[in-house]
């Protein structure tokens, strides 16, 4: 449907729409804020100055954020395009808080290796509005600006270390393989408006009906946008990039994109197909349990053999990425719900394990080999009980948040008739406990490391904040989990 | 109350990781006390005869999903708390202060203490289910990096990857039992009224009791028990061997029994486990004949113990289920003194090979008549702990099939044979047993007596005999006075 011309716009109506999307107003003014002043101000304050405005504007679209939840004003703005309903809510706080870890451990690298940080940070901006832009989407449209967004400034991100080859190598790999995901998203979502004649959710949830299921350009757009959209959250069999991009990068991006671009995906994919596809279930239901199980068997096995710390956490979000579909899978606010919890779990845990990677590497190069690991916990005890601690809740055990939000993706599996999936996931995660053990094993062995290691005041800070929650909201998960629930509740009701 | 039973040594455990060696000990030798007379407190407080669960804690914990923190005890797992404690205070007393790193050693060893605390408290499945995979972690870090032997890493990984790969099916089971009932509950108690259909409860029953038999150990899911308990540091083998093999026991007890009451599919699984519990305590036995390390022979002897208290939890009648809620117990205050005095021995000697020790009774008399009344416990001599529960055990399974019971007995045979074997071998074997294992000099030979040791055998000391004197004490008084523990059972 294309938008009636007629409508007359009026500022009232304006400002409404405005306030919709106010975290990603407030994010994207910081970004126009930040690269002015890179330009007017002298150059030793520019990094610095750049790392404060962005932190406001995380701060900011937080604050928007949590505003437009307690206000529980959620509607569709701007004819249906965007909407600042709970579900975008929810990303929207999880992103602004990843935009304020990642400044906090990038700081002490890009000053260690003289990068121009306030680049880095303008980048950053405009990657979390991507993401903030594909959870408000309402329309496949807006879903492709937000996703172009966020890809094209992590594109560059990861070729941030120029004299590096392997960042450089990583981000040409990244930007091919990207290009191809969102080619296949973009014909995908060509096909299904062919199909329909809208790009819109609300009216595609209306639009393709039980019987669309016989019709090719629908069938043959969801799968293309399925192939694409598991490239983005890096599930096997679309997985090939990943370990070679994270690897390359340098590692502040590596820590913000294996968390962001895998939040933004899941918050994709939910709206398209939940909210968007709803009578296509039975459809994207398998096809997705094809990808989630794929994942989980390649990322767990391939994981073993890693002796990179990056490469083995890049394996190891491959097989995240098939746990959290079997929450997309089962779908209802359980299953919802339960990925949303997760995600926002696997923002500390898996943001924690990458962040004290950052954190070891020095001005010398990064020390992310898995030898690099040990006499850890000689060299700097607290660091190594955290990553143990992130280790442990990657792997599922209790009492960490990682185990909760396994049991809230399982507990939604089972309930919804996919038990193969969740014995399978269970088998998978008995694999999974090797090989973040190996990473524990180096970090508690006695050699003594070679030299004491300093750890930045706001890196430390981030830290111990993504350790304390990875711990404290698995012993009290309840409020999290009813959050995500009410975030999951926009997206299902459209729906029905 | 039962909070404070777990958290306690929790807590207590965190604080003493971060203090030196000599506070670090006085701390933890003052938290796990204060643990015990916390559960010394509730049993005085418990009223037998009381139908039902006392000293009740339950709050919501996950309303979403009706999960509750829910704590509560009755007549079985009251003595198992308490036993719980007693082997945690003996096992922080046995840590030598010269242990590596010995705050980080005994907090870890109170966190598996408070853990197993919650095991053994909780009554709803989920959070059974956290403080089951909980009490792993500090098991895994005390195993491998105080462990014993030339490959504790092995030993301690086989360990975690078993276990582990049971009790995650279990994690499937638990949320299957909740899928399958009135999807209202994780409650252990109301779950036992509600039973699903008999093949849900047939798969169900698998995924739980995989878990707890490669726990226990159960035939044939023991293999990674003799690598683990050899390589095992002695103080964290208490609680290892002496309460960890009792959690799955208990768990078959309290989850199992209750909530499956007909798991008959393809075939019936409570006619299947009495059956591979007889041949645990038939296998056990045997293997331990063969063992040349003493160390191992306590090992496997454990083994073919938990088949009786699987065999009697499988009996499905009082006496033998009372019998098995006694003999772990009993079990567990035999086995920690049993391999108390095993590695006391093998330190003194320099050595585990059974055949390069003989004759120390001459040398540390004390210590053999001590070794003996243990022996002879473990052998189930009447009048000691041991026969009380092994009797009864196989009065109920002689009511559930005389086959069975029969075939139980060779444990009963086998038991005195490797025992008074590694008692007399060690103690008052003379000049036949050859000295040349187990890395002892070949010229040893010409030492008095025909032993193997080279270092200066000594006596027991006061400290070690006050650690054993409550141990012992108990043996004697469960023996002759079992109605201590049964008062509290019959309900």
């Amino acid at each position: 449907m294309i938008l009636a011309a007629n409508i007359t716009y009026t500022s009232s109506q304006a400002l409404s729409d405005l306030a919709q999307v106010g975290p990603i107003v407030a994010v994207s003014t910081a970004l126009l804020v930040a690269i002015i002043l890179d330009l007017v101000l002298p150059v030793h304050l520019r990094g610095p100055v750049a790392a404060a405005v962005a932190t406001l504007g995380y701060l900011g679209g937080g604050a928007a954020a949590i505003a437009l939840w307690l206000l529980g004003a959620g509607h569709y703005a701007y004819s249906g395009f965007a909407t600042g309903d709970e579900f975008a809510v929810f990303f929207d706080v999880l992103f602004a808080v990843l935009g304020i870890l990642t400044v906090a451990i990038s700081r002490g690298y890009l000053r260690d290796r003289a990068f121009p940080e306030a680049e880095f940070q303008v980048l950053l901006l405009a990657s979390v509005a991507g993401m903030m832009v594909l959870a408000s989407a309402t329309s496949l449209v807006t879903v492709f600006l937000g996703l172009e967004l966020l890809s094209v400034a992590l594109y560059i991100l990861s070729g941030f270390a120029r004299a590096d080859t392997r960042s450089q190598e990583s981000a040409a790999k990244y930007l091919l393989v990207g290009g191809f995901a969102s080619a296949f998203v973009l014909y995908g979502m060509a096909l299904v408006y062919g199909a329909t004649a809208s790009t819109q959710l609300s009216v595609l949830a209306q639009r393709v009906t039980d019987q669309s299921a016989g019709n090719p350009l629908v069938v043959a757009g969801v799968m293309l946008m399925a192939i694409g959209f598991a490239y983005k959250v890096s599930a096997a069999p679309f997985h090939m990039w990943t370990p070679d991009v994270y690897q390359g990068a340098p590692l502040p991006v590596t820590t913000f994109m294996s968390v962001g671009t895998k939040a933004a995906a899941f918050a994709m994919i939910i709206r398209v197909f939940s909210q968007g596809l709803p009578h296509l279930a039975f459809e994207w239901q398998a096809l997705l349990a094809f990808v989630s199980a794929t994942s989980m068997i390649v990322g767990n096995l391939m994981a073993i053999v890693q002796v990179s710390m990056k490469r083995l956490l890049a394996y190891s979000g491959v097989a995240h990425a098939g746990y959290i579909l079997v929450g997309v899978i089962a779908g209802g606010s359980a299953g919802v719900g339960a990925v949303l919890f997760y995600l926002a779990a696997y923002l500390f845990m898996n943001f924690g394990a990458f962040a004290v990677l950052t954190v070891l590497s020095g001005p010398d190069g990064e020390h992310e080999h898995m030898s690099d690991l040990e006499g850890l916990s000689a060299r700097h005890p607290v660091l190594a009980v955290l990553l143990t601690l992130f280790l442990l809740s990657l792997a599922g055990f209790p009492p960490t948040v990682g185990f909760i939000g396994k049991f809230f993706l399982f507990a939604a599996g089972v309930s919804a008739g996919y038990t193969w999936l969740v014995v399978l996931a269970v088998l998978m995660s008995v694999v999974s406990v090797y090989y973040y053990i190996r990473a524990v094993i180096h970090i508690w062995s006695p050699l003594p490391g070679p030299r004491p290691l300093w750890v930045g005041r706001t890196a430390s800070l981030a830290l111990v904040v993504t350790g304390a929650l990875s711990l404290a909201l698995g012993i009290s998960p309840a409020l999290l989990f009813l959050i995500g629930q009410a975030g999951a509740g926009p997206v299902l009701a459209a729906g029905r | 109350m039962l909070t404070a039973i777990w958290l306690v040594p929790v807590l207590g455990g965190l604080a003493v990781m971060a203090l030196p060696r000599r506070f670090a000990k006085l701390l933890a030798v003052a938290v796990a006390v204060a643990a015990l007379a916390l559960t010394l407190v509730a049993a005085a407080g418990f009223q037998p005869g009381h139908r039902g669960f006392q000293f009740v804690e339950r709050a919501p914990w996950i309303p979403q999903y009706h999960v509750a923190y829910f704590l509560g005890v009755d007549g079985v797992n009251l003595w198992l708390v308490a036993l719980n404690a007693l082997v945690g205070l003996v096992a922080v007393l046995a840590t030598p202060l010269r242990t590596l790193a010995a705050g980080r050693f005994l907090g870890l060893l109170l966190l598996m203490e408070g853990a197993m605390a919650g095991v053994f408290l909780s009554l709803d499945l989920l959070l059974f289910y956290v403080f089951w995979e909980a009490m792993l972690i500090p098991a895994y870090f005390l195993l491998w990096l105080w462990g014993e032997g030339p490959r504790p890493v092995r030993a301690a990984l086989k360990f975690v990857l078993f276990t582990l790969a049971g009790s995650l099916l279990m994690l499937v089971g638990v949320i299957g039992e909740y899928a399958f009932t009135s999807h209202t509950t994780f409650a252990i108690p109301d779950l036992a009224g509600q039973p699903p259909p008999p093949a849900v409860q047939f798969g169900l029953f698998a995924l739980f009791a995989l878990a707890f038999a490669i726990k226990v150990p159960v035939f044939p899911f023991h293999s990674w028990l003799p690598d683990a308990y050899v390589a095992a540091p002695t103080p964290m083998l208490l609680l290892f061997a002496g309460v960890m093999g009792k959690t799955g026991a208990y768990a078959l007890l309290r989850i199992v029994v209750p909530l499956f009451p007909h798991p008959v599919s393809f075939w019936n699984w409570n006619a299947v486990l009495p059956v591979l519990a007889v041949i645990g305590i038939a296998w056990g036995a045997f293997l331990a004949l063969a063992q040349t390390d003493i160390k191992a022979i306590v090992a496997y002897s454990s083994i073919s113990h938990m088949g009786f208290i699987v065999l009697g939890v499988f009996t499905f009648n009082a006496q033998g289920q009372q019998g098995a809620v006694l003999q772990m117990v009993n079990h567990g205050i035999i086995i920690t003194a049993l391999f108390l005095i095993v590695a006391w021995i093998s330190q003194r000697a320099g050595t585990r090979q059974r055949a390069g020790l003989a004759g120390l009774a001459t040398r540390m008399p004390v210590m053999a008549g001590v070794f003996l009344i243990v022996s002879l416990a473990a052998l189930g001599l009447p009048g000691l702990n041991n026969f009380v529960g092994e009797f009864m055990t196989l009065l109920g399974a002689w009511q559930l099939s005389p086959v069975l019971a029969v075939l139980g007995c060779i444990g009963l045979v086998l038991a005195p044979v490797y025992m008074l074997r590694l008692f007399q071998g060690m103690m008052h074997g003379g000049r036949g047993a050859a000295p040349h294992h187990g890395g002892v000099a070949p010229q040893s030979a010409a030492a008095p007596a025909g032993t193997a040791v080279a270092a200066p055998a000594i006596d027991i000391s006061g400290g070690e005999l006050a650690l054993l004197a409550p141990l012992i004490l108990l043996m004697f008084l469960l023996g002759l006075y079992p109605d201590l523990l049964m008062r509290a059972l019959q309900q």
